[in-house]
């Protein structure tokens, strides 16, 4: 059984075409340039074969995700709490202005901070999609949606998609 | 005399330069990463000088009620972080190549931005006590936490999050000073990947704070070229 599967970085790609030459499957020879990975065995050949290092083997299981102190944790989530409310008074001040510059500028500092608080949270617990910590809150919504309105059918095809490392 | 910018490390030498750094005007900005002129210092002198400005331990944090709510807490997130925490996970499923997924948390995230409740205090004088309320206790308390638990990915969030908090802070406080012309006939970028903000007509070739090229800056549109 396959455990990992070739992903190319089109940012990367130059065309070298080496990996359509070394793909026993020609899994890499595609109209879009996206490897197809239903035919990808996962060998490796290409990734290896590549001289603009553009393909990259992307594994189909990860590892359990690192623990965090509690100690850390609670300086952390005080942290991510300000964040959020940032984001809200920026957007909110965008949303209200007339200014076109104070408007870039305020959707800048939203974009910004957001940016910073996925930061916070993936170093808090919610780096891997496939962690407990990220199961246990599927569950939750899927179990007790927060409101009627809140889509419920992602939270549960999530849980069909992703598995859960640390059960 | 020489003077370093605290969030890229440029060397503003007076020897070198035909003006000294003390007599550039208050308007001058790191040629670099755009960092005001308050944001320079003369370089560290002591052998530590890797340990990030701002971790003055007398400062440090606050002795607090530790961990009891912790995990608790966690679990009462409000919408706005929750809203944040989807739209990391859906970017950590990007990462993984897993394109459903990540749509699904995307879906999640707007959900939650949606129900974010206003702010009761939305001003720039607000925001700006709220940044500086990070920069000199979140910060360091992070920071501190972090150290003693030896956990490096968290010290590394803080040397990213403090530098990009520091240039809002600045970027701010200088709309309030100047008002909107320093922002006009130019444009704001920000680093897709740490969230750092320049002000110019191109990016940075490097994001000063985490070193990715000019691509990974997304142009910030106004209203009307939305």
């Amino acid at each position: 059984m396959k455990t990992r599967i070739a992903v190319r970085n089109l940012r990367l790609c130059t065309k070298d075409c080496l990996c359509l030459y070394v793909c026993p499957t020609g899994a890499t020879d595609t109209e879009d340039s996206i490897i197809d990975i239903s035919k990808c065995t996962g060998c490796g050949d290409c990734a290896d074969a590549c001289p603009g290092g553009a393909i990259s083997m992307v594994p189909l299981e990860y590892p359990p995700q690192q623990k965090k102190e509690d100690s850390v944790l609670t300086e952390s989530y005080r942290m991510i709490k300000n964040k959020a409310t940032q984001e809200k008074t920026a957007a909110q001040i965008a949303a209200s202005t007339d200014d076109d510059a104070l408007y870039r500028l305020m959707t800048a500092v939203a974009r910004s901070v957001r940016l910073v608080n996925e930061d916070l949270l993936r170093e808090s617990g919610y780096m891997l999609p496939q962690s407990g910590n990220t199961h246990a809150l599927l569950h939750e919504w899927a179990e007790n949606p927060p409101a009627d309105d809140f889509p419920v059918e992602a939270a549960r095809k999530l849980l069909e998609l992703i598995p859960d490392n640390d059960a | 005399m020489k003077y370093v910018c605290s969030i890229c490390g440029y060397v503003y030498d007076d020897s070198a330069e035909g003006i000294p750094f003390s007599e550039l005007s208050d308007s001058w900005v790191c040629p670099l990463c755009g960092a005001a002129k308050s944001l320079f210092s003369p370089p560290k002198t002591t052998a530590g000088s890797i340990t990030p400005a701002r971790t003055d331990p007398t400062e440090a944090a606050p002795a607090r009620t530790t961990a009891a709510h912790s995990t608790e807490e966690m679990h009462r997130l409000t919408a706005g972080e929750l809203s944040a925490l989807c739209s990391n996970l859906a970017r950590g499923c990007e990462k993984q190549y897993k394109n459903e997924e990540a749509g699904l948390f995307r879906e999640i995230a707007a959900y939650f931005a949606a129900v974010t409740p206003d702010e009761p205090d939305g001003d720039l004088t607000h925001l700006l006590s709220l940044f500086e309320n990070d920069l000199t206790t979140g910060y360091p308390a992070v920071q501190s936490a972090a150290q003693t638990a030896g956990d490096r990915g968290t010290q590394r969030v803080c040397v990213w999050g403090q530098k990009v908090t520091v240039i809002l802070n600045s970027l701010v406080q200088r709309y309030q000073r100047e008002g909107s012309a320093f922002l006009r006939n130019t444009q704001i970028w920000v680093c897709s990947v740490c969230g750092f903000a320049y002000v110019g007509n191109t990016p940075p070739e490097l994001c000063p704070v985490c070193k990715v090229p000019a691509w990974k800056f997304d142009k910030i549109e106004g209203r009307n070229s939305a």
